[in-house]
């Protein structure tokens, strides 16, 4: 079995490694008519040569809709798409370099699994024993060498979303794009698939653009999360910058399982910061634990939301009390829900915790793990410490 | 007494036997978690003791009366469905007082007891709407409240929450062991989502072709599961299974004699199947006794954990799962990793049961 080397993603990334670039891109569906709908918004998108992007949000975010533009398969309202150095948006799919493992764009019925896959390398002068050697490698990795000599209709649901995966990594292209790749697969092979696919495309410094509303999937297979609702990019950063540092409400809210606890506050400030959730805690800061810009941030904002992360609620000490609604212990961690200002405080513990329903609890949330928001934009104002980028 | 008795059920349609010789035992207000993977006959169960299904073999006690023959309507047995199966034409109020209408006439009756359980279940503010105009959670909360108004002393649910949303799903599993618990019912509750049956349930009976390989608490199916497969099921990414041959309370992975304490010294020359939990492995750069080499492959966040996929040098594949190490981000290359012999399981390989550590 051959080893394989550390690999370091690039540090920076400069223009010169953009290698897909969407440039306020609309796409209106129904446009001349009294209600077009405006599926996605002014788009800008960059993706590095070797980036992994995930496309994440819930059904109608315009995630899809942005995909199949990319492949060809939806014209583009406005705007432009560039690929590897040149404009793509006014080319048939088959021309832009582009390699798709779509849910619609299925297996071709009369050919075998095997010749599925070889006849995407059909126009590579590669010879014979190559292309079975490719169709071979990549077979192996995504665990369907068992039925390569079957027919698609005979093979299950999921086997087909192999092969069609298969069909588009074996290709050579400038960009792969997937569409929930991994949707159908049953949880071991999809955690290890996940890995191995990644690896692949570490490698191979493959661009992929890949769409799932799965954010498990998104966080471990994406260098960067493109987080889409109502047809407009809400956030492109990493994951744990969007976890640590998301722009807004929604995106706060939408990443992390479970989500990031919010409550409605009034804030007073001064020496001390103090947050009052209605009908619920006082917390109480020092304002010197803030840095300076934070603090500007959250003194212009009287009324407020604040967020706070399940794991980041820390049980058993701290001032704050609270009843305990539920107590749920999954094997490997808690899940406790407490009941504040009449909401669910969800927090999350490693260990057991003791406590039952009925019974009341500590809780801690410490300033470096609150997350401010302007409760009329819903823009993130600070978090933790620090004032959030503008 | 136990409020629901299934003594020895099966079922065939056809020659395919989907219940097979199965017993349980539910207390009167518990939780049973029904749980399996889809096609293990759930539903079958469930439609058995509703009365919509015959058994072929076995009989059913309800609250103390045994019903194998009787009608489903004289069960006292409350049901929901996945689908909702909401009347479409009748608003909220209407489609859960349709489960009280057949037996009592007072309209101030149900009208009370209608809205009492939307308090509840936390819907009076809809009750007015047709089911179009419901959310989805909202028409799941409604199914739910026609199932509870009557107050059946024992409740079917057939993953109610399977056609909602992640995020109400996870809202409406930290909710329901109250609101089930306040309703007093008994209740059983088929689910294929593990975590859901872990959450809710204050017993899970694990349903493998037709028959419970497993019925206890979650956190004993978790750490003492009683086969392969029941350990299989339970556990995200699941659990790493390495078959090999202990010799004298050691095992050998990769090569590597890693000790599994005294308390499978007796086991030795068997052919067995190691159970390692992703989180029970520990991983640390130097080799150390009873560590085993890895390659890390790739390095994938899971929730708040990071899920590691790594290779033996023998080349099988396995996960670990690390909580809590985010200041020490790992980057794929070599490891080694151990664990404490206290977490291992040890399952028989022919057999698939767990072997009982010896004290």
């Amino acid at each position: 079995m051959s080893l394989v080397e550390p690999l370091a993603r690039p540090a920076s990334k400069t223009m010169t490694d953009i290698a897909l670039s969407l440039a306020g891109v609309d796409k209106i569906y129904l446009a001349n008519t009294k209600r077009p709908i405006h599926a996605v918004r002014a788009l800008d998108l960059d993706v590095a040569r070797g980036e992994i992007v995930a496309l994440l949000g819930s059904s109608g975010c315009g995630k899809t809709s942005t995909l199949r533009m990319i492949a060809g398969f939806e014209s583009v309202s406005n705007g432009a798409i560039n690929l590897a150095g040149r404009r793509i948006d006014p080319l048939p799919p088959a021309r832009r370099g582009v390699a798709m493992a779509f849910e619609g764009y299925s297996l071709y019925p009369p050919l075998t699994v095997r010749d599925n896959i070889a006849f995407a390398l059909k126009n590579t002068r590669l010879s014979a024993r190559e292309v079975a050697a490719k169709v071979a490698e990549i077979a192996a990795l995504v665990e369907i060498e068992p039925i390569l000599d079957r027919y698609p209709t005979s093979i299950s649901g999921g086997q087909q979303q192999r092969a069609s995966l298969a069909r588009a990594l074996v290709r050579d292209a400038d960009l792969y794009l997937l569409d929930e790749p991994m949707g159908q697969l049953e949880p071991r092979l999809r955690a290890s698939l996940r890995g191995r696919l990644k690896n692949l495309i570490l490698e191979r410094k493959m661009t992929s653009i890949f769409v799932t509303h799965d954010q498990t999937e998104a966080n471990a297979l994406a260098d960067r999360v493109a987080v889409m609702e109502g047809g407009v990019l809400q956030q492109l950063a990493s994951q744990i910058e969007l976890k640590e540092r998301p722009a807004n409400l929604y995106v706060a809210t939408f990443i992390g399982e479970p989500p990031m606890n919010v409550f409605d506050a009034s804030v007073e400030t001064g020496e001390t910061f103090t947050f009052t959730v209605k009908d619920g805690p006082r917390l109480s800061y020092r304002a010197t634990e803030f840095g300076e810009a934070a603090r500007v941030g959250i003194a212009k904002r009287p009324n407020a939301v604040i967020g706070v992360r399940p794991h980041d609620v820390k049980l058993g000490v701290g001032d704050n009390e609270a009843r305990v609604v539920s107590n749920q212990w999954l094997g490997d961690q808690s899940h406790i829900a407490l009941d504040v200002a009449g909401k669910f405080m969800v927090a999350v513990s490693q260990t057991e915790v003791a406590e039952r329903p009925g019974e009341r609890l500590r809780y801690q949330i410490r300033s470096s793990r609150v997350h401010v928001f302007d409760a009329d934009t819903t823009r993130a104002v600070s978090h933790g410490h620090e004032a959030a980028e503008v | 007494m136990a409020q629901i008795e299934l003594n020895r059920l099966s079922k065939s349609f056809k020659k395919n036997h989907v219940i097979n010789d199965l017993s349980l035992s539910a207390e009167e207000g518990e939780i049973v978690c029904i749980f399996g993977p889809s096609g293990v006959g759930k539903t079958v169960l469930l439609r058995l003791i509703a009365g919509v299904e015959e058994p072929d073999r076995g009989d059913i006690c309800l609250n103390g009366r045994d019903v194998t023959e009787a009608a489903p309507e004289t069960r006292g047995v409350g049901i929901a469905f996945q689908n909702f199966a909401l009347f479409p034409h009748m608003s909220a109020y209407d489609n859960i007082g349709s489960a009280l209408t057949a037996r009592e006439r007072d309209k101030n009756v149900i009208r009370i007891k209608v809205e009492r359980v939307a308090k509840l279940l936390k819907i009076s503010h809809v009750l007015q709407q047709a089911p179009r105009e419901l959310s989805n959670g909202q028409k799941q909360r409604t199914a739910l409240a026609r199932a509870l108004v009557a107050d059946p002393k024992i409740l079917l649910l057939d993953d109610p929450l399977r056609n909602v949303d992640a995020k109400l799903r996870y809202e409406m599993r930290l909710e329901l062991p109250s609101l089930l618990k306040a309703s007093g019912s008994t209740v059983l509750y088929v689910t294929q989502d593990y975590k859901e049956a872990m959450a809710l349930g204050d017993r899970i009976a694990v349903l493998i072709d037709g028959g419970f390989a497993q019925i206890a608490a979650p956190s004993e199916i978790y750490r003492r599961p009683a086969t392969l497969e029941v350990a299989r099921l339970f556990g995200d990414p699941t659990i790493n299974l390495i078959p090999g041959r202990p010799d004298g309370g050691s095992f050998a992975i990769a090569g590597v004699a890693v000790p599994l304490g005294p308390t499978y010294a007796s086991e030795t020359g068997r052919a067995c199947v190691l159970g390692l939990r992703p989180e029970s492995l520990k991983l640390s750069s130097q080799a150390k006794p009873g560590a085993f080499p890895v390659e890390i492959i790739a390095v994938t966040p899971l929730n708040e954990k990071v899920v590691l996929l790594a290779h033996t040098p023998d080349g099988r594949e396995i996960f670990i799962a690390e909580a809590g190490v985010e200041d020490e981000r790992r980057a794929p290359g070599p490891a080694f990793a151990h664990f404490d012999p206290a977490e291992a399981l040890l399952f028989d390989e022919a057999s698939g049961q767990r072997i009982e550590p010896a004290l």
